[in-house]
């Protein structure tokens, strides 16, 4: 991968990139934007940046208009007109503020739209209406926006669910919302971070947002509870898991001030399908056509409650698994969810030492799902960790360097990992099991969520986090739940697929199989699934 | 358990160190094949309670306290003990007469049970009477049955943070049954980092051992037997 040397104030930082994109775009992934407020059209100016080494291509006619003729002589560029290819040096001139909310790394978001035709009718009363899509996960919320006539998408927006400071976990969440004082707070919390995740896109991309005219909200069953403040304290009650539970927003005048839209903007928040399985589920079910494409197929939704799909060509069977934050927040004390500083990705050398890339950085500042995942496939393949995880030689923890930082994988990071994936690979199997399906006989597997975007397939199937079918049939959908939500936003084919899916799934309650207890120690174990 | 039955202690044949250390090791074939050549020999079943499984039970309390074990390798011992507490009593372990019963269940919302089955077994190698309600246990069932079985405790264990809210409502189950006496003791994964007061409980074991620990104390020093 070329590099990317960028001076930033004082200081200096390296970070590797995928080609492909302006440079305004590559930095607007990491924790170095540039500020900018026209969508990167070269209209605003602001996106200034003086190029110190390498080459690209020749000034555009919008850099001839914005940058004096001195100041091109010495360097100055636009961030949005270049595209870089090679290694090359910049400083940044006016870097922006830094900002809760960043582009979502490249990938996450699938850049091409799940929908051909935008045939939703539009709200009245607004010239060329807009549309935000919005995913609200527990640990992340994402944000897209789109033209609602061409479907054309205007920008993305990535930050943290603001409620995680009262629990990374939904049930502590649910907990505390017993509270009614604080069941305010958390949805005012959420409503107000979609509010500046607004502001921030539409600053930055240049668009009015009073133009947004419908909004479309995906999400887990409890995260839409809580935003609505409704019913969520029967979340706490296993007997209501099963059932629907209503949790549309009372009255939505307030949030559509709150945000600065269209007074008249519709907003929609799509029901879950049950208190278990949210939205974000069957929004991914739209979002690969999973009803449509070759059967059977299974879906999984990683994250802190994973939730699977299992299509068998005329049955949909649907269940949730509690995986742990392990994927989506990391492994214990080393870990970090997948922004900017998390390293995603780790390769062995030749001397079988640990090579850690890292998001949107050159600074790791922790182990994210798929790094963990890379990091102990790597040390089974080496023997250093035994198929029961443990460590062979009997030390607690696994320590290496990357920069200036040592990162320790401690053996409960392993047994958090194995507990999330006994889960979820339990969750499959009882699936399978139902629907009277051999595992190897699957012939797609959508790997869906923030954490499956970065996922080492070869990695992922050593371990026995995914099932063991030829890598052609695995796909890494990255945020299928926010493509399925901007599908429902502009289509009408996308609802009607939502409504065949809603009225298709039937649900699992993996409490209530036998045959769970056996099958989650066997998914315990690190080793491909085809031996469990 | 004092008895030792039909063993013939001074056979060299009977040597209880391979079924302890295939117990502990999570190997249940292995634990198996043991016990099928232990009883060859003539050796009771309360024979290879006491002389194996209890040994094995000491071991890995001790074991847990210096060494680290993860979810997996004790699920692997909990199913060894089982499967040969299940080879030894096909009908269940018969309860010692006198000692105090015990309910114990995952309560509703959690599917793992293994973890409780652990508690279960070093409770019945104990012999305590210890009356099961399996996993997904609504709370009222839990506090009903704690009434019909006049329980000293009931146990609750939970993996996972989901069922945290049906730990708090176990007591108030209880006392509604006019139950104010009997203990109430969680553990698992998800329970053991919060406090017995967060949880309305009255002790939070970190281990099964510890667990077992707390309720014999508890019997012993009541002297009550129920
Ligand atoms: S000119 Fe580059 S972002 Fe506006």
């Amino acid at each position: 991968m070329p590099r990317l040397t960028l001076f930033v104030r004082s200081e200096r930082h390296v970070i590797d990139y995928e080609p492909g994109q302006s440079l305004r775009d590559l930095l607007d992934a990491t924790d170095f934007r540039v500020r900018s407020a026209c969508h990167g059209l070269g209209a605003c100016g602001l996106c200034r940046v003086r190029l110190l080494d390498g080459t690209v291509g020749a000034p555009t006619a919008a850099e001839l208009l914005q940058i004096e003729a001195t100041d091109r002589a010495a360097g100055v560029r636009l961030a949005c007109q270049i595209h870089p290819t090679g290694d090359i040096a910049v400083a940044l001139l006016d870097p922006a503020p830094p900002s809760e909310w960043r582009t979502p790394p490249p990938g996450l978001v699938a850049a091409t739209l799940p929908v051909t035709n935008c045939d939703r009718s539009r709200p009245p009363g607004i010239v060329n209406p807009l549309g935000l899509a919005v995913d609200l996960g527990t640990s992340h919320l994402t944000l897209a926006f789109h033209e609602l006539a061409s479907g054309r998408r205007l920008g993305l927006r990535f930050g943290r669910n603001p409620q995680g400071h009262h629990g990374a976990d939904v049930v502590t969440r649910l907990v505390a919302a017993g509270e009614p004082a604080t069941a305010r707070q958390l949805a005012g919390e959420v409503r107000m971070a979609i509010g500046t995740a607004i502001a921030d896109a539409a600053q930055r991309e240049g668009f009015d947002a009073s133009r947004i005219g419908r909004v479309v909200i995906v999400g887990n069953t409890a995260m839409l509870a809580l935003l609505a403040n409704r019913n969520h304290q029967r979340l706490l009650q296993p007997s209501m898991w099963s059932a629907p539970l209503d949790c549309a927003p009372t009255d939505t005048a307030e949030w559509t001030s709150d945000w600065s839209i269209a007074p008249v903007a519709e907003v929609e928040v799509i029901p879950p399908l049950s208190g278990f399985v949210g939205s974000d589920l069957l929004a991914g079910l739209v979002a690969s056509d999973l009803l449509a494409g070759p059967a059977p197929a299974l879906f999984i939704d990683f994250g802190t409650n994973s939730e699977i799909a299992l299509w068998t060509g005329t049955a949909l069977w649907v269940t949730a698994a509690a995986g742990g934050p392990a994927f989506e927040t990391g492994p214990g004390r080393c870990g970090m969810p997948a922004e900017t500083g998390a390293v995603y990705r780790v390769v062995f050398d030749a001397a079988e030492q640990p090579i850690a890339r890292i998001l949107g950085n050159d600074e790791a500042r922790g182990l994210c799902g798929s790094g963990l995942v890379d990091l102990v496939a790597g040390l089974r393949r080496q023997g250093v960790l035994t198929p029961v995880g443990r460590f062979a030689d009997g030390r607690s923890a696994y320590e290496f360097v990357v920069g200036k930082h040592t990162l320790a994988l401690d053996w409960r990071d392993v047994d958090a990992l194995q507990r999330a994936k006994g889960a979820i690979g339990a969750g499959i199997s009882v699936l399978c099991t139902q629907a009277g399906l051999a595992l190897r006989t699957l012939r797609r597997v959508v790997a869906a969520g923030l954490f499956g975007r970065y996922l080492d397939v070869e990695n992922a199937r050593q371990i026995g986090l995914l099932p063991d079918v030829p890598a052609e049939h695995i796909e890494l959908a990255g945020n299928s739940a926010l493509t399925g939500a901007v599908a429902l936003l502009l289509s009408e084919s996308a609802r009607a697929m939502l409504a065949r899916a809603r009225a298709t799934a039937s649900c699992v309650n993996l409490a209530k199989m036998a045959n769970f207890d056996t099958a989650f120690l066997e998914h315990l174990y690190l080793r491909p699934m085809s031996s469990s | 358990m004092s008895n030792v039955g039909h063993a013939l202690p001074d056979s060299p044949a009977i040597d209880f160190a391979p079924l302890i250390a295939a117990l502990l090791a999570g190997d249940h074939a292995a634990a198996l094949k043991e016990t099928h050549r232990l009883r060859a020999l003539g050796v009771s079943p309360e024979a290879i309670v006491t002389e194996g499984l209890e040994v094995a039970m000491d071991r890995l309390d001790e074991k847990c306290t210096i060494e680290q074990f993860n979810l997996l390798e004790i699920m692997l011992v909990g199913r060894a003990v089982a499967v040969v507490v299940h080879e030894l009593f096909p009908e269940g372990l018969q309860p010692e007469k006198g000692r105090a019963t015990f309910v114990i269940a995952t309560l509703e919302g959690d599917v793992h049970d293994l973890g409780k089955n652990i508690v279960r077994t070093v409770l019945l190698g104990k012999g305590f009477r210890v009356v099961d309600l399996g996993r997904d246990c609504p709370v009222e069932t839990l506090a009903e049955a704690a009434g019909r079985e006049q329980a000293r405790a009931v146990l609750v264990s939970g993996l996972i943070s989901t069922v945290v809210p049906q730990v708090r409502r176990v007591r108030p189950a209880l006392r509604r049954r006019g139950l104010d006496r009997v203990t109430v003791v969680a553990g698992g994964a998800a329970l053991k980092q919060l406090s017995p007061a967060d949880l309305d409980v009255d002790y939070v074991a970190e281990t099964a051992f510890d667990g077992a620990r707390y309720l014999e104390n508890l019997v012993t020093t009541e002297g009550t037997v129920r």
